[in-house]
This record gives C-alpha cells, sequence and structure tokens, in this order.
C-alpha cells in the first residue's frame, strides 16, 4: 500500500509536470506577444511591461521560475486586467465552483444510483424502458441545451427559478441539473448493467438459496459488489462535471473560476489561461487519485502493488 | 399423417438431412443482418443518411445563402400570428422592431410597409398600404396589434406557417434553414475527419504498443495514461487558441488529443490477437511486421475499432458544438450549430426557436450517431449470434 501510494504520487508529479510543460510551450507557441492588442502600444511601453514580467528571460528561466511560482501557488498576474493576479481569480471563483460541483456531485449520485438500481431490477419491464430512455436523452443532449431549454422554461415561462445569479440556494437548482444531466445518465446506465451482471453470480444464487429477503440480496450481496464501476468512473465523472462548469457557468452568470476561464480565453488573457488550466489539471489529478484510495476501502479484493 | 397416431415415426429422407436451415453468410453479412434487425439501430443509420442529404443536397434546393442578411425580414419566427387587412387574401404580420409586414395568404412574406406617421399619444402608428390606404398599429397593449378598418383592435390575430423563411430567420435576417444546412455541414464534415484522423493515430499508436510489447509498449501506454489524465476539454481550447481561426484548426485541436481511446482499444486487441494461430503462421512463411500489422493484425482488430469511431463522432460533434458556443469556433459568418446555438441564447427570452431549432439538429445527430454505434457493438458481439 505504501509502495503504491509513493508510486501514485510520482506518476501524479509527473503528469502534473507535463501539463505544465504542455501548457507553457503552446501558450508560447501563440502568434503574437501577450500584449498584442488592436490598440496601439508605445515601443517603450511594451519594452517596460516585457521587463517587468521578465519576458527578455530565456524561455527555460522563465518556464522554471513559473513552476517555481506555481510551487509556491503564485500563478502570476493576469496580464489583461491591471492588479489582478490570477490567484485573485481562483480565490474569488472558487467557492462558487465548489460549492456548485459538490452540490452536483451530491445530487447526480442520489439520482443516477437508484435509477440504475431501478431499471436493473425491473429489467425489460417498462420502468427499465422509461429509465433508459431518460438516461439516453441525457447522454445525447448538450448541457447547453438542457441549460438554457431549462432557463427558458422555469425561469421565462413559468417563472419559479432565477435565470442567473446564485445569491440564493434556489440558483444552483438549474445549473445543478444541467450540469448533471450527461453524468446522471452515464451513470444510471454502468449503475443498470453492473447490477444486471452481478444479479447473475453464483453468490446471489446461494444467498437467495439461504432464504433471506430479497431486499437484504440486493441491499447486503449485490450493490456492494455493484457499486464498484461506478466508483471507478467516479474521477473522470468528477472531471467532467468541472470542466462542464465552464459553460453552465458562463450561461447562469456564476462568478466560478469556470466563468474566469471562458472570459480568459475569450480575451485570450495567457497567464490567466495557463495557471487556470494547471489549477483544474491538478484538481482533477487528485480527485482521480482519492477515488483509486477509495477503492480499497469499498473492496477488500483490490490489493495494491 | 394420420391424426389418431400420435406416435408414427415422422418420415425423413436424406437430403433432408443434409439441408442446412440456416442461411450461410459472411461476417459482414451477418453483422448487417443483426444490425437492421433492431429498430434502434435502424433508426439512427437512416437519421445518419437524412442527416447527409439535408446537408449536402439541401443547399441545393434553398433560394438563400448562410451569409446573405435581410435585417428587414429579422426574427421572424416560423408560425407567425398575422392580423387581416383590408383587403381579401392580405394579411399583416407585427415584429418586433414595430415594423408591419405584408403577408399573402399561403404566408408568404410580400413586402414590408413604409411607415406614415406615428401618434405618440393614442400609441399607434399609420403605414401607407396602398394611395390613400392606412393600416394602423397599435402598441397601445401588449401584444402589439394591428387595427380593423373601423380602427379597433384585432385582438385575435390568425396562426399562419411562415412560407418564405418555414423555419424563419434569425436575428441579422439570415434563413435559419439554409445555416441549419451549412452548420450540420460543418458539424458533420469537423467530426468525420477528426474522427477518420483519430482512427488513423489511434491504429498504427495502438496497434505498435500492442504488437511490440515489452518495454515499448509500457513507455507508450505511460504516455497515453499522462494524455488521458489531462482534462481533453481544456487542451482542445488551448490548441485551437495557438491555430488560426477557422475549420482546420478545430479539426487540429479535435484529433490532437481524442485518439487516446482508439490507441487503448487498438492495443488491447492486438495484444489477443498476436498470440493466435494465424499469426504465428504468418510470420512462419517470414512476412514482415508491417504486413502482419496491416494484413492480419488490424483487419481482425476492425470490429471494435468501428464502435470506437462511431462513438468518437458524437463527442467530435458535441465538442465543436462547445467551442463554438464558448465563442472559439467557427468564425462568423459561417453557420455551425454551435454559434446558431450561441447567437440565439441573446434573445432567448422573444425568439426561443432560434435556440431550439440547431438545438435539436444538435440532439438528432448524437442520437443517431450513438443508436448506429450502440448497434454496431451489439452485431458485432459474436455471443450475441441467434
Amino acid at each position: 500500500m505504501g509502495k503504491y501510494l509513493v508510486k501514485r504520487a510520482i506518476m501524479m508529479a509527473v503528469t502534473l509536470f507535463m501539463i505544465a510543460l504542455l501548457t507553457f510551450s503552446l501558450m508560447h507557441i501563440v502568434p503574437g506577444g501577450p500584449f498584442t492588442s488592436d490598440k496601439q502600444v508605445s515601443q517603450a511601453v511594451l519594452d517596460a511591461m516585457t521587463k517587468k514580467y521578465n519576458l527578455d528571460d530565456p524561455l527555460w528561466k522563465q518556464f522554471f521560475d513559473y513552476i517555481g511560482g506555481v510551487l509556491r501557488f503564485d500563478f502570476g498576474p493576469s496580464y489583461k486586467y491591471q492588479g489582478k493576479t490570477v490567484n485573485d481569480f481562483i480565490v474569488n471563483g472558487m467557492p462558487y465552483t465548489a460549492t456548485l460541483g459538490m452540490v452536483t456531485l451530491v445530487f447526480v449520485l442520489l439520482i443516477s444510483i437508484p435509477m440504475g438500481i431501478v431499471a436493473a431490477l425491473k429489467n425489460g419491464r417498462w420502468q427499465d424502458m422509461v429509465l433508459m430512455t431518460v438516461a439516453t436523452f441525457g447522454v445525447t443532449i448538450p448541457s447547453f441545451v438542457i441549460a438554457t431549454g431549462l432557463m427558458y422554461i422555469f425561469s421565462y415561462k413559468l417563472g419559479w427559478l432565477p435565470t442567473y445569479g446564485v445569491d440564493s440556494w434556489k440558483g444552483y437548482i438549474l445549473p445543478m441539473i444541467a450540469m448533471g444531466g450527461y453524468s446522471i445518465s452515464f451513470l444510471a446506465r454502468l449503475m443498470r448493467s453492473s447490477l444486471l451482471e452481478v444479479m447473475g453470480q453464483d453468490y446471489i444464487r446461494t444467498a437467495r438459496a439461504k432464504g433471506i429477503s430479497e431486499f437484504r440480496v440486493v441491499w447486503k450481496h449485490a450493490l456492494r459488489n455493484a457499486l464498484i464501476p461506478v466508483i471507478t468512473v467516479l474521477g473522470p465523472t468528477i472531471a467532467n462535471l468541472l470542466t462542464g462548469s465552464f459553460v453552465i457557468e458562463k450561461i447562469f452568470a456564476i462568478p466560478g473560476i469556470g466563468g474566469y476561464f471562458v472570459n480568459s480565453v475569450t480575451q485570450r488573457d495567457y497567464t490567466t489561461i495557463m495557471g487556470m488550466t494547471i489549477f483544474y489539471a491538478a484538481i482533477l489529478i487528485a480527485m482521480i487519485f482519492i477515488v483509486d484510495l477509495f477503492y480499497c476501502l469499498i473492496d477488500p479484493r483490490i490489493k495494491y502493488e | 399423417m394420420d391424426a389418431s397416431n400420435k406416435w408414427e415415426r415422422v418420415s425423413m429422407d436424406a437430403a433432408d438431412a443434409e439441408r442446412i436451415y440456416r442461411k450461410s453468410r459472411t461476417f459482414f453479412g451477418d453483422v448487417w443482418y443483426r444490425f437492421r434487425h433492431k429498430p434502434t439501430s435502424l433508426l439512427g443509420l437512416i437519421l445518419v443518411v437524412v442527416l447527409l442529404l439535408f446537408s449536402c443536397v439541401g443547399p441545393f434546393f434553398t433560394p438563400y445563402s448562410y451569409s446573405e442578411q435581410n435585417t428587414k425580414l429579422a426574427n421572424i419566427p416560423p408560425v407567425m400570428t398575422v392580423y387581416p387587412g383590408p383587403e381579401e387574401g392580405v394579411y399583416f404580420y407585427v415584429t418586433q422592431a414595430l415594423k408591419v409586414i405584408e403577408v399573402d395568404e399561403n404566408g408568404n412574406l410580400i413586402r414590408q410597409l413604409k411607415k406614415d406617421k406615428d401618434d405618440a399619444k393614442a400609441k399607434r402608428t399609420s403605414f401607407k398600404y396602398a394611395d390613400g390606404v392606412k393600416v394602423y398599429l397599435d402598441y397601445s397593449a401588449q401584444p402589439n396589434v394591428m387595427c380593423d378598418a373601423d380602427g379597433n383592435r384585432i385582438e385575435q390575430g390568425i396562426t399562419k406557417w411562415n412560407n418564405t423563411y418555414l423555419l424563419g430567420t434569425d436575428q441579422l435576417g439570415r434563413d435559419i434553414l439554409t445555416r441549419l444546412m451549412y452548420g450540420t455541414r460543418i458539424s458533420l464534415m469537423v467530426a468525420f475527419i477528426a474522427a477518420l484522423v483519430n482512427m488513423v493515430i489511434g491504429i498504427f499508436y495502438g496497434g505498435i504498443a500492442g504488437y511490440m510489447g515489452g518495454r515499448v509498449d509500457s513507455v507508450m501506454m505511460r504516455i497515453v495514461d499522462i494524455i488521458a489524465t489531462i482534462p481533453l476539454t481544456l487542451y482542445v481550447i488551448l490548441i485551437k487558441m495557438c491555430l488560426s481561426d477557422g475549420m482546420l484548426s478545430i479539426i487540429i485541436a479535435l484529433s490532437s488529443v481524442y485518439w487516446v481511446d482508439m490507441a487503448r482499444v487498438v492495443r488491447g486487441e492486438m495484444l489477443s490477437l498476436k498470440n493466435q494461430e494465424f499469426v504465428l503462421a504468418a510470420r512462419t512463411i517470414g512476412s514482415s511486421t508491417r504486413t502482419i500489422l496491416t494484413k492480419h493484425l488490424i483487419p481482425n482488430a476492425l470490429g471494435p475499432i468501428l464502435v470506437t469511431v462511431t462513438m468518437l463522432i458524437p463527442s467530435a460533434i458535441f465538442m465543436e458544438a462547445f467551442m463554438s458556443f464558448i465563442g472559439i469556433g467557427i468564425s462568423p459568418p459561417m453557420a455551425s450549430l454551435g454559434t446558431m446555438c450561441n447567437d440565439a441564447t441573446e434573445a432567448l427570452r422573444t425568439n426561443p426557436y432560434q435556440l431550439f431549432l440547431p438545438a435539436l439538429v444538435i440532439c438528432v445527430i448524437m442520437f443517431a450517431f450513438n443508436f448506429v454505434g450502440d448497434g454496431l457493438r451489439d452485431a458485432l458481439d459474436p455471443k450475441l449470434k441467434k
């Protein structure tokens, strides 16, 4: 276990380094300097700016300076917003994004797992058909379509929920549904197929033969085993939810980091894009790592080497 | 046979015993048989063909172009509420910008009426219909309506289908149907090319890794593992930003990251295939590695590859729409389904049809390819053979 942890930690560090390198190089391939804009800026100003941000250093030095900064949780200044640092954006946006992400994750799990269980237990009957049709819709309709559709129905036509902002808890409902739609459908389908497979196993027949109630068979014996594939994809699901939040935060005007990211992309604010990308990637990799560790709690059969 | 004696032996001749009841089919014949006997996959295939016709043949039949603007006729919905005019068979449609458009019996838009005088006090505007004939628009209460001959508000309008622009116009007065055709074409083209490039990269990367095995395999797969942990959405966006605007850069951005799944699938297939006897036989007769890979292994792994490609297409379409939606996709005036959705969100409250039409097309495309992919997976799985 200890050895596994160390190995995983090294892998994580390598991955993050690669991400930083890739992002850094991509941002330096971009045609035009960071200060290229529609406005004409005098050469003296450009020189001063270049000097200020150490852009005249050789590239490798800039890169290692940047990595050094990142290791100290300093993502550098924003090139487009005077006096703002990338850290400001992250600190301002993170509470909203994290809240939305958590709420959505809980919502997704609360809906998708029971959905999958019911569909599997009623395999082939109308309940199964209805739930899986809904799930197919959820997988195929893009989140921004769900978001705008929900907004049109619940905010404009019915007037029940706000169209933007998260001043009250009501503001989270629509973004939550829109963001979770895909994951709900995906997890429900996975849960269904995995439970169906487990229900056909010999130990389920044995459990039934013992004469225990069907509820206990499902709850005690089948579910625990069927949940393992679902937990496997939780890491990528969290990743999906987080990156899905870009567009959702933009549509519902939620001041989270996804919104800042999209803004920085359209405004070509390179340091912000770079910092946000690395920050996002770090969160995602950490999440996948945590999920992997959860395995051994759920399934004692899995031994880490 | 005598019905009273149920124990009589059924006669059977030798030819009957040799008869093959099941029609003999080739592998792909078998796959096709199973594919078309599943209603959803057949529906998916039909939808794909319809979409292809719609996007490739459709533009020949439309009188408009995707970029032709007619701001006078902006934001006209597919279903209009019109008010009867002074003559038989003449109707008026009131636009959101308080303009009056003459509509004939069949829903064709004839012309825009010239404004005559605005009476701000009575909240009425008069328009010249013909010499000396005026019609009045009343905007004192919502909705804005026309007045009849006696000057009273016509509260009850008549619903008419828009015959000039079948699916209405967008905020710049462009025909939505035409833009949908071009948008679908762009989306499908981007998706097909990206999926194809991904397929080629994935097949060769995975093929080499799986066939070589050992150290080459573990190094190559480590790289794939690292790429797989990177949030790809971010990288598609970043790569897109490094390149100039336009369709080519979207295709490059999409095809540079999504080959990872394909590489994994191909590698898995290679690992299980390469130790089988036919590969050994090929090696014995002295075939080169290249021949073994391209002639023996890859054709045998074609099933899973095909399924992965059909599943790649919807995700490429989704990514293209996603990028266009956040404003870094196809540059205007070219239409893509994502940009159409994005343009429509601003006026969602007043013109919801502008969003729902492209959204519907996206959903249909996604459905079609998902159905085809699911169908192919089932059809290619020999365990499901009946």
